[in-house]
């Protein structure tokens, strides 16, 4: 660059002076080798001597050896870092060779030719950049030879370097830095680019952060490198932020906003299905259920070509399921889309606040007491099993369906998640997974709802009306109807101290329920008449009901089983 | 320059200093009393040409200051780490005899080479002084007028709370953390297998970092199907003296976060929080897992995580609270008891060999994070000054206080096969694992694979250069099998 920068300019120069020009071209035709060769670099065993008194020192040890002036900067030229101490030091391993190579060539790195001088640079020279400083104009050059160019163009005195009548003898660079392997003259790196490079690498700040994920480099061309591929192999969380690591892209997947995020922006009929409330009284730790069992999922394809995919999220308990925004579209973008809507089944959790120590689930009363239990535990084991088979063949249905639905962004998320053999999340890229779990908030505040219990059975209900999904997305009217017919009744188990609710999904989104879940499933039937209407409409009733229950009822949920 | 400055009457330890600066090459010491209050009167500094006041450290940077990153850090060279070493120790044992008058002179010399935003061991010995200083100033009154500086030494209050996602970054800037977490990992999954529920009992100082890299392994890895019930208790210690990093969310939103995300990965999760104290050795938590009625076929899993060494030790209490924990964890019979520290010392109560076994560690800390952290970016702001009040704690706190307790690896392994444990070895895919992730860091990391003569069962332990950094083990309850039957 600099060299190309200044031979321009020296050309504008040479049209005015015809001799001078054919001065240059003779330089050029004869020592073009010289101009990329770094003259800075000690040649004489006068700069063996690494002294400390040549810290304070703003001149730079020249090359004794050259007849040419070396011009020093002065100290006044500010904010170079020329004028810092350097310190040289330099070893010759062997005397001159009588007999040096014909040709060039890089050495090996790490394989010095043992004929060659071992020159040790201090850092500081190794990290230095544009070293050479014009006076005049304080600009900064790499090598000497294209400042003096430069300087040409000053009208100042100059003097390209002449190639010596000696043979150039090969140098061999050391790291300085004394832990290094390459800081042992016999692990010499061959060149100066490559130890600056190496330098940089391995011992030097990495001021270069990729700004699409957290990686830095040291080396700017590194970082060049890696910003051309950035995103394409690593794995990137919906959040934006790219990983290298699986490790830490799983450690910040489960903490980041966007797992829950997605469901909020997620216009999702939300239906609330109503669990047994079952509470009980562990002798020891009272342990909260969380987590839901098994998600089940559904794909669900909208005839509107532009739409794509309108993934409905997964809601499990208060808790997104969904593993994947970007399948998300915007709903103000994707006005025709259907929804097919599963149902999740999950275990179900209620907390009494007045009742805040006696606070279990079914798994915990399965854990804790099991004979009581007995039935609870025998559903909710059947309904693991049967889950896992059933995401497995939608995988598979929807890999056979679908495959130009395929996205390069999704193809990501699938990479990853292909390992998933349980959780089946490649299937929530490919399929859209539609998990509903309603979670309600009692007008009572002291009782908390959430989640649904499904059997088994109603497992298998979904899966019959999965296919009847796809028949209304050909069927387009927009009518729920369908949609509904897909919910599965939802059977709660009930625990000891629980009650049962059955709901039954009905047409046109009426749904029979218990009279205290009825203000509930209204706000819910909102929802799905503006999901009816429109996305616009849908999305924000579906933010609203789910923020609902995803972020409010946190800590509510949370303290009963808080401190044991 | 600087002998022309001081007065004749000078003890002779202070003409080993200026030995030291004249190897340090030091020509010109540009005087920053910052910390100093320039009315002392006792001081050398009471030549009127030395009193000037310097406003602002930062304005006055020594010109003549070797700025090499690489040449300055290095412990090999025997460059201006050791003598910073020796200086700090030689400042420790000014503050330990109440000689103010010298140690207010190192601590003059000292501030001029520690520099708070130098390199590494300038950065290191800088947090140093101010934990001495602030010892000094808690220790005596001839120390009063070191009472000013020390107000600027590192409280709780000036830490980062950490975002939750700040957080999972933080962990890995180097392998520190992520070491113990795959080393933990592969053994927790190993002896898992087959169990239909599993308890974590999660000691990590790292507020869970652990446990989402745990639910998908468990979840892709384990053969049982389905995964395993998991539930994970954690303790809540009181957030006022909770050591760094400290995390800006509570647990229990941190448990929520958790639970939801192990319902991604089709894992059935419990999260439950104990509060408990390392002062009493964690009595109410061992207090809850003794009734926690029993569950059959549920493995127990005990995952410490550099939080046994905030527990007492015997230089402290006379109630030996890590053995007795120990062995109440013994008794509960866990399944496996995962054990990872730093590999120091600094239970001493020997001031002066506890700073030296300090400094000899921290240093670590300091040096990588110029491998991977920019100059002056708020990231490292958060990293330095936890290690800062890691130093402080140390240095400037006794007692109850001093919470930083520290022990080797050897002395750990001892307790364990006291408390009747014996070493589980790691499988080899996760020797694999470990090495894998070091690769991505910088080059100095590395791993060792330790085997003690004891019991023939390898650890493993975490190097920077060569230098023992953290160790991770792994134990199980000698005739476990039989205690199963039971």
């Amino acid at each position: 660059m600099d060299f190309s920068c200044s031979y321009n300019s020296s050309l504008r120069f040479l049209i005015k002076r015809l001799v001078d020009f054919f001065h240059y071209l003779f330089f050029l035709t004869f020592f073009s080798y010289e101009l990329f060769v770094d003259y800075s670099l000690p040649r004489k065993e006068e700069d063996l001597k690494m002294s400390s008194s040549s810290y304070n020192t703003s001149v730079i040890p020249s090359s004794s050896s050259s007849a040419q002036p070396f011009f020093i900067t002065s100290s006044g030229t500010g904010d170079n870092d020329f004028n810092r101490k350097d310190t040289f030091m330099s070893m010759i391993q062997q005397p001159n060779s009588s007999a040096p190579p014909p040709k060039k060539r890089r050495n090996q790195p790490g394989n010095p030719n043992p004929d060659a001088e071992v020159v040790a640079l201090s850092p500081k020279t190794l990290m230095a950049t544009n070293r050479f400083i014009c006076d005049v104009c304080n600009k900064g050059f790499q090598r000497e030879q294209n400042l003096q160019l430069h300087r040409r163009g000053h009208n100042l005195p100059w003097k390209l370097k002449q190639k010596s009548t000696k043979e150039v003898k090969r140098k061999v660079y050391l790291c300085p830095e004394p832990t290094c392997v390459h800081h042992d003259p016999s692990r010499a790196l061959g060149d100066l680019t490559g130890i600056k490079k190496h330098y940089y690498r391995k011992h030097g700040e990495k001021k270069w952060k990729c700004e699409k994920c957290s990686k830095r480099y040291a080396v700017q061309s590194d970082w060049k490198a890696h910003s051309k591929t950035c995103g394409t192999k690593e794995y990137r969380c919906d959040c934006g932020t790219i990983f290298s690591r699986r490790d830490s892209y799983i450690t910040h997947r489960a903490f980041c906003d966007a797992l829950i995020q997605e469901t909020a922006r997620n216009p999702t009929v939300s239906f609330t299905s109503m669990a047994a409330a079952s509470s009980g009284v562990g002798s020891g730790g009272i342990y909260g259920r969380l987590g839901g069992g098994s998600a089940l999922s559904h794909h669900h394809l909208s005839d509107h070509p532009s739409s794509g995919f309108s993934p409905l999220a997964g809601y499990n308990l208060n808790i997104a399921t969904s593993e994947n925004r970007r399948d998300f579209l915007p709903q103000s973008s994707n006005p025709n889309f259907l929804i097919q809507c599963a149902s999740s089944q999950g275990m179900s959790t209620t907390m009494p606040n007045n009742n805040d120590q006696s606070f279990m689930n079914q798994h915990g009363l399965i854990q804790f007491d099991p004979v009581d239990n007995i039935n609870l535990k025998n559903s909710n084991t059947n309904n693991s099993f049967f889950n896992l088979g059933f995401f497995q063949e939608n995988t598979k249905n929807s890999e056979t369906t679908f495959p130009s639905l395929y996205s390069t962004d999704v193809l990501v998320h699938h990479r990853e998640e292909n390992l998933n053999t349980g959780s089946n999340v490649s299937a929530t890229a490919l399929l859209q997974k539609a998990t509903q779990m309603g979670s309600v908030t009692s007008n009572d505040p002291s009782a908390l709802f959430r989640g649904l219990a499904s059997s088994s059975n109603s497992s298998s209900v979904i899966a019959n009306h999965f296919g009847g999904g796809r028949i209304m997305e050909n069927d387009n009217n927009g009518n729920l109807q369908g949609l509904m017919n897909s919910l599965a009744a939802v059977n709660g188990g009930g625990g000891s101290g629980g009650s049962i609710f059955d709901v039954q999904f009905g047409d046109n989104g009426n749904m029979s329920g218990s009279d205290k879940l009825t203000l509930d499933f209204l706000g819910v039937g909102g929802m799905v008449r503006n999901v009816n209407r429109g996305g616009g409409g849908g999305r924000g009733s579906g933010r609203g009901g789910v923020s609902l229950d995803g972020e409010v009822k946190f800590p509510e949920q949370n303290h009963p089983f808080g401190r044991g | 320059m600087s002998r022309l400055f001081l007065p004749s009457c000078l003890q002779h330890s202070l003409i080993l200093f200026l030995c030291f600066l004249q190897k340090l090459s030091f020509a010109f010491i540009i005087i920053r009393i910052a910390c100093l209050p320039s009315s002392s009167s006792s001081s050398v500094f009471s030549h009127s040409h030395l009193q000037r006041p310097i406003m602002n450290t930062t304005q006055i940077i020594n010109p003549t200051r070797p700025i090499w990153p690489g040449f300055s850090s290095s412990k090999s060279l025997c460059g201006d780490a050791n003598c910073m070493e020796q200086l700090l120790l030689h400042c420790a044992k000014a503050i330990e005899s109440n000689d103010a008058t010298l140690a207010q002179q190192i601590i003059w010399v000292l501030n001029n080479l520690a520099s708070p935003d130098g390199d590494s061991t300038q950065r290191l010995a800088s947090s140093f002084l101010r934990a001495l200083i602030s010892r000094a100033a808690s220790k005596s009154p001839a120390f009063a007028f070191l009472s000013l500086a020390a107000t600027a030494s590192v409280s709780q209050k000036m830490l980062h709370r950490f975002s939750v996602i700040e957080l999972a970054e933080f962990v890995d800037l180097t392998p520190w953390h992520r070491f113990g977490f795959i080393a933990a990992n592969a053994a927790i999954l190993d002896a898992v297998e087959g169990y239909s529920s599993v308890h974590i009992v999660d000691l990590s100082l790292t507020h869970c970092m652990q446990i989402p890299t745990l639910i998908d392994s468990m979840a892709n890895k384990l053969h049982k199907q389905p995964p395993p019930l998991l539930k994970l208790t954690v303790i809540a210690s009181d957030a006022e003296s909770h050591p760094p990093p400290l995390l800006g969310i509570s647990y229990e939103e941190l448990g929520s976060k958790l639970v939801n995300f192990a319902t991604t990965r089709n894992i059935a999760m419990e999260f439950r929080i104990i509060s408990s104290s390392y002062s009493d050795g964690l009595s109410s938590l061992i207090e809850q897992l003794r009734i926690d009625p029993f569950v059959f076929n549920e493995a127990l899993v005990v995952n410490c995580h550099m939080m046994l060494h905030y527990i007492p030790d015997e230089t402290l209490t006379s109630n030996p609270l890590r053995s007795v924990l120990l062995k109440e964890l013994r008794d509960l019979n866990p399944t496996i008891v995962t054990l990872i520290d730093e590999d120091s010392d600094f239970t001493s109560t020997n001031f002066i060999s506890r700073l030296r076994s300090l400094y000899n560690y921290m240093w670590i800390p300091y040096e990588t994070a110029d491998m991977f952290l920019t100059r002056g970016s708020e990231h490292r702001q958060w990293y330095e000054a936890d290690i800062s009040w890691k130093i402080d704690n140390i240095v400037a706190k006794e007692g109850a206080e001093r919470v930083e307790r520290l022990e080797l690896k050897s002395r750990w392994f001892e307790r364990m096969r006291e408390a009747k444990f014996a070493g589980v070895g790691f499988g080899e895919r996760a020797g694999t694992e470990v090495k894998t992730m070091l690769e991505e860091h910088a080059t100095g990391w590395g791993m060792k694979e330790d085997v003690e003569d004891d019991d023939d069962v390898e650890r493993f332990v975490l190097t920077w250069k060569g230098h023992s950094v953290v160790f991770a083990s792994a134990w199980a309850p000698i005739n476990g099998v039989a205690a199963d039957l039971i």
